[in-house]
């Protein structure tokens, strides 16, 4: 079967009327996420995974990848309109966004954002379309040995990258590895860290961690913020952008889908990197700099496209690897385990539905996602009306429901309090729960395939240096210091700089 | 003596805040070194119960090889932290911890977990919708119990009877 029957074959599953009804509940429950402050893509794919227990496989992971994506849409209706970012990619958007809307052109740039992220999303799951299926054929091909290589090259870029204290993540990141360890060992059974608990021995709940660490320690911050929120309120007859708008924005969005795919491709914060590489390569080509910060369109289509465009490149290491590179794809890893299915190298022979499905599912989520987001933003606005503390006290409602219900375990409803007062206290002191995650995920897969390797090669470490090892070491690693040296040159940093200045 | 006005009322709302119990103002650096101890000590828990595991050897790692490795990093990079902070400029910005708000959020999601299958689910999670409306929405009483309930039959219809998820029932 040819790749572009396995395609027709995915949009027979995404155009069923259940694959359709998941994929708009997913799109629609993302934008909700993404337009909340406090609610990334992360806690809402949590707070929705029980809803997926009962689907098929592919519906399920249709519907959890839409919440993704299109909290990505949402998030820069609140920059745009409040200048409080729905959810970290966005935060960039704020900055002309919010400066247009108070110009009373609020309009062209939802509109504007909108388009941006429709091109964006629907270039990144072309480049998913092309890259995933060559990259596993690629993968089937190598040992546990490079398996350890690659997967601890992305923990090493996951603390290179981030835009805090490099020790500080790097200490996540071992933190993340060590309570990884925590449950039975799956090599010779025995049991770790678990005190004679039972609850203990499949290791700690991923959703209960997700949620506690991402979700409750943001509400907790969050909570501290006194502000009330003021919307700008846009006309739907205002959406349309004039030409001039039209021609300023278009190369933005171009060079915004080329960077958001080429970042999609670095572990950790690739959704945020790529919107500040984009804004500052923005104002350098830019003939009138000075207008950003003071209401540029281009400021706003070049980001908004860029974070859309990671999307579907952020899928290529969980699909073809098995590794996820950020912490929504490391839900979505936890929910196809859940559903027995094995994201890597084989999953497209062995489940070919599951991967065609959701990539067709990915071009029909920004179709939906476009049409929803511009007639209906007079709604999704009125969402930032209901009082925080309203919110959280349904949202904390539906995470203990959600938490409780993976493994019907008060445990786990333990973990996420303790890991939300644990996470606001780190968040607080400067230390980012991405990469904890990261390497939880990664961790039970590092150790084991450490080990297996090891036992393969009777005890030799140079296994780790063989060819194939170092074939994989140079090329990824080359490329990564390529896109690194492109976010330095584009001044990456000093654009997070500017931002956290701003008053 | 305009320019005088602004500082007066700073140095009046800092004087009021240190007066205050909550929130608790923690110096950032005394804060990373609290932090940094704190992880230290998780990463000796943890290196103390790796090493009671069969180690194996080195070109055939047991259980415990791999946490113990990972513990001794977590005490290293923990002192490097606490080594940058107190090689750190001596600017000590003072952090806030312990919002009343964040509080009463903490302490009733921590009776949560306690009477979530005494008393079941939906009572459970019921109270601390009233709790937390009462004492952070600031709603009345009556209001919040109002809520709570229809909240919790929205719940319960949409968990139990649409999704199928079992929740504890308690005493019913």
């Amino acid at each position: 079967m040819t790749g572009f029957d396995q395609l027709v074959r995915g949009f027979t599953v995404a155009l069923s009327w259940k694959g359709l009804l998941y994929c708009f509940i997913g799109c629609l429950w993302g934008t909700i996420v993404g337009v909340l402050p406090g609610l990334g893509p992360l806690a809402g794919m949590t707070l929705l995974l029980p809803l997926t227990f009962g689907l098929d496989p592919t519906i399920g992971i249709i519907m959890l990848t839409g919440i993704f994506y299109g909290a990505m849409y949402g998030g820069s209706t609140t920059s745009i309109l409040v200048r409080i970012p729905g959810e970290a990619a966005s935060v960039v958007t704020c900055i002309d966004g919010y400066e247009m809307a108070r110009q009373g052109r609020a309009g062209p740039a939802l509109m504007i954002a909108a388009v941006g992220s429709f091109i964006g999303g629907t270039v990144s799951v072309l480049g998913l379309m092309f890259i995933a299926p060559p990259l596993a054929k690629v993968m089937i091909a190598i040992g546990p040995s490079v398996e350890v290589v690659l997967m601890l090259l992305a923990l090493f870029v996951i603390s290179i990258v981030s835009a805090g204290s490099r020790v500080k993540t790097a200490t996540m990141v071992v933190l993340g590895l060590l309570l990884g360890t925590i449950g039975l060992d799956n090599l010779t059974g025995v049991a770790r860290f678990t005190f004679g608990s039972p609850e203990l021995s499949g290791g700690l709940s991923f959703a209960a961690l997700a949620i506690g660490l991402f979700g409750l320690s943001e509400i907790l911050v969050n909570l501290e913020k006194t502000e009330t929120i003021k919307a700008i309120r846009p006309k739907l007859r205002d959406l349309i952008p004039r030409w001039n708008d039209v021609r300023d924005s278009a190369p933005a969005v171009g060079r915004g889908s080329v960077i958001g795919f080429i970042f999609g491709i670095i572990p950790g914060v690739s959704h945020v990197v790529s919107t500040f590489v984009s804004y500052a390569v923005e104002k350098r080509l830019s003939k009138h700099p000075e207008q950003f910060g003071k209401g540029a369109i281009a400021g706003v289509a070049g980001p908004e496209t860029a974070n859309n465009a990671v999307t579907g490149t952020a899928m290529i290491p969980l699909l073809a690897l098995g590794i996820p590179s950020i912490p929504a794809t490391a839900l979505l890893l936890s929910a196809l385990t859940i559903h027995g299915v094995q994201p890597g190298p084989l999953l497209l022979s062995d489940r070919p539905e599951v991967f065609w499905g959701l990539v067709a599912s990915m071009y029909i989520g920004n179709v939906i996602l476009l049409t929803l987001n511009l007639p209906l933003v007079g709604i999704f606005v009125n969402l930032l009306r209901i009082p925080y503390q309203w919110l959280v006290t349904a949202i904390l409602v539906i995470s203990i429901i959600g938490v409780y219900s993976v493994n019907s375990s008060v445990v786990d409803i333990w973990i996420m309090v303790i890991s939300g007062g644990i996470g606001y206290v780190l968040r607080k002191l400067g230390y980012e729960m991405a990469p904890l995650l990261l390497a939880l995920v990664l961790g039970d897969r590092l150790e084991g395939n450490f080990r297996l390797a090891l036992t393969m090669s009777g005890g030799s470490y140079a296994t780790f240096l063989d060819s194939a090892s170092v074939a994989v070491l140079g090329s990824v690693l080359g490329l990564l210091l390529l896109v690194q040296a492109l976010a330095w040159l584009f001044g990456y940093r000093k654009s997070v700089t500017d931002e956290a200045e701003r008053p | 003596m305009a320019d005088q006005a602004p500082t007066t009322d700073h140095a009046q709302e800092s004087a009021s805040r240190e007066r205050r119990a909550f929130p608790w103002l923690i110096g950032a650096r005394r804060g990373g070194f609290i932090a940094a101890g704190a992880l230290a000590l998780t990463g000796l828990v943890f290196a103390w119960q790796a090493a009671r595991l069969d180690l194996g050897q080195l070109g055939l790692p047991g259980p415990g090889f791999f946490p113990l490795a990972l513990s001794l990093l977590l005490v290293l990079f923990s002192g490097v932290i606490a080594l940058a902070g107190w090689l750190a400029a001596a600017k000590d910005e003072p952090l806030e911890f312990g919002h009343p708000q964040v509080l009463i959020t903490l302490a009733a999601l921590l009776a949560v977990p306690i009477l979530f299958e005494p008393l079941g689910a939906l009572i459970a999670l019921g109270l601390l919708t009233a709790a937390l409306l009462v004492f952070i929405a600031r709603v009345s009483l009556l209001l919040a119990i109002m809520w709570s309930a229809l909240g919790m039959a929205a719940c319960w219809y949409l968990f139990q009877e649409l999704l199928g998820v079992r929740l504890p029932m308690g005493p019913f």
